[in-house]
């Protein structure tokens, strides 16, 4: 589903992002990315829908390399990924239903189809009743599973989640990736970075570590009984600077 | 999705733009207003300069003056030289007798002054009505050098030439009215340029928003358009009320005044007041498409 082949990216400071990444993430399948602050987590979501582009290799969704896409097409793009961020990005403004609902009516759907898919979206997150709510006056938690839901209700093919849980206490980031979990099970692959080891290990699957923007380990993971990820996050720099470092 | 219902979105998006920016929207609404109420009045005062000069122009005639006394072939000539000319219309002789009775009566202050003269003092003239397809012949100015030059011919008058003068004024304060206009114009479509592109800059987080969940730049961009159409067309109905006011606040004086009745005869007609509409809504089109280009950065 997403292939990364040889993807580097350097930023305008000559900061090194992506150096050389290659992998490739099969159709339902749930990965994590982590590693350390400035590792190139959010750069590499960001090269999949199609924020940022590859200074070299290729990003293919598909089979199709995003990269080439004109730009006229990435609307097209990035209504088959949903996002969730950490910031969620609500507008505040609009009510819940608004915000869950604002794609579908870039779709052109009608009113009550649009009630109708934003109710289906909320309630597999459990917000169904906080349709006519805004933002401001949603929990962080809350407003973080309406996110998940404004990026659920196009049934994505991939979603990807950049640090969703940063803000959040442990009870209510083990809520966002319960529900991950449950979208992964119908068939979405679901990309997420994050910096918890422990919801890693209690969740399980691909685990993708960066380190200063290289690729340093990739695992799999079978929930709270597979390897240890701790060992994993924290062995993988040192072993990497033994072998002389990126 | 069907176009009334984007249509319909990008219009109460716009709404709320304006609402949530009203200050400054009603700045750029002010701007656009001034520039068409100017660029308005100097199209009404011009229009009805024009109308006024279309309407002498189908009155002007040729007065030839006949040097005193003609002999009665050099007369004959004359006038079988004017019925000749295919320009000319009809040709009423005025006698002197009749010349000097017009004269009393169109100065009867100084009727007296005529009759302490022993000689007629004013010549016998024709006056030559001309064919109102006449006027861009070009063989006309020569026929009428010709016509100064006949020995019967004292002196020939002809209305167009100050006619002509007046045509050229008339074309200098048009000219002046739409330079300034667009100038004003001009500055108006930056105006809203500027309030638009400070909308989009305040909505710059929802923009992002929109991008990432796969709207596209249309729809995007949509609503700032609907904004500055509004804002222009806003403007433009401002203008035309402002100068349907100021026609109406000059025109009870004007039946009194000589420069009233020439400068706001009428009102301007339906499609200028429709051109000035769209003509605002335009540039509100324009400013808004100057601001959201993906080249000024905003978006």
């Amino acid at each position: 589903m997403i292939q990364f082949l040889n993807v580097s990216k350097t930023y305008e400071e000559c900061r090194v992002a992506l150096d050389r990444v290659t992998f490739e993430l099969g159709r339902g399948e749930f990965g994590f990315l982590t590693g350390p602050s400035g590792a190139g987590k959010t750069t590499l979501l960001r090269l999949i829908y199609r924020e940022a582009l590859p200074d070299s290799g290729q990003v293919l969704i598909r089979g199709r390399n995003v990269g080439a896409l004109p730009l006229s097409k990435v609307p097209f793009l990035r209504r088959r990924i949903g996002v969730v961020f950490q910031d969620c990005r609500l507008i505040d403004r609009k009510t819940v239903f608004e915000n869950v609902g604002y794609l579908p009516r870039v779709l052109g759907i009608g009113l009550r189809d649009r009630r109708r898919l934003a109710y289906q979206a909320l309630r597999q997150v459990g917000l169904a009743h906080r349709m006519r709510s805004f933002p401001p006056e949603l929990s962080r938690g809350e407003q973080q599973r309406v996110a998940i839901a404004r990026a659920l209700i196009n049934e994505p093919e991939i979603l990807l989640a950049d640090e969703p849980t940063g803000n959040l206490d442990p009870e209510l980031s083990r809520e966002v990736f319960r529900v991950f979990r449950q979208i992964n099970a119908t068939g979405t692959t679901v990309l997420a970075a994050t910096h918890s080891p422990a919801l890693i290990t209690e969740f399980g699957g691909r685990v993708l570590v960066l380190d200063r923007g290289r690729l340093v380990g990739d695992q799999r993971l079978v929930g709270r009984h597979g390897p240890d990820y701790l060992q994993l996050v924290q062995e993988e720099p040192r072993r990497v600077a033994r072998r002389g470092g990126p | 999705m069907s176009l009334l219902r984007i249509l319909l979105f990008f219009v109460r998006e716009a709404y709320v733009n304006l609402r949530r920016s009203w200050r400054v929207s009603l700045l750029a609404v002010f701007t656009i207003t001034t520039s068409l109420f100017v660029g308005g009045l100097f199209l009404l005062l011009s229009e009805n300069l024009a109308r006024l000069l279309e309407e002498w122009r189908s009155q002007a005639k040729v007065i030839v003056y006949l040097s005193a006394p003609p002999s009665a072939d050099q007369r004959n000539d004359l006038l079988q030289k004017l019925e000749r000319a295919s320009w000319v219309e009809g040709v009423r002789e005025v006698s002197a007798e009749r010349a000097q009775q017009r004269f009393a009566e169109i100065f009867p202050s100084l009727a007296d002054l005529t009759l302490e003269w022993s000689e007629a003092p004013l010549p016998e003239s024709l006056e030559v009505s001309l064919a109102p397809a006449s006027s861009g012949d070009d063989g006309l100015p020569a026929w009428l050098a010709e016509l100064r030059r006949h020995p019967a011919v004292e002196l020939v008058d002809d209305d167009r030439d100050w006619l002509r003068q007046l045509e050229l004024l008339v074309g200098v304060f048009r000219g002046v009215g739409l330079t300034l206009g667009a100038l004003l114009l001009a500055a108006a479509t930056l105006t809203i340029a500027s309030v638009i592109r400070l909308t989009a800059y305040l909505y710059r987080d929802e923009i992002a928003v929109l991008r990432l969940i796969g709207a596209t730049e249309f729809y995007i961009r949509g609503p700032f358009y609907a904004e500055g159409l509004v804002q222009g067309a806003t403007g433009g109905l401002a203008a035309l009320a402002g100068l349907y006011a100021a026609y109406r606040l000059i025109r009870p004086q004007s039946d009194a005044a000589l420069l009233g009745t020439v400068l706001v005869g009428d009102f301007l007609p339906m499609a200028q007041l429709l051109f000035l509409l769209v003509l605002g809504a335009a540039a509100g089109l324009l400013g808004a498409i100057l601001s959201v280009r993906r080249e000024a950065g905003v978006l």
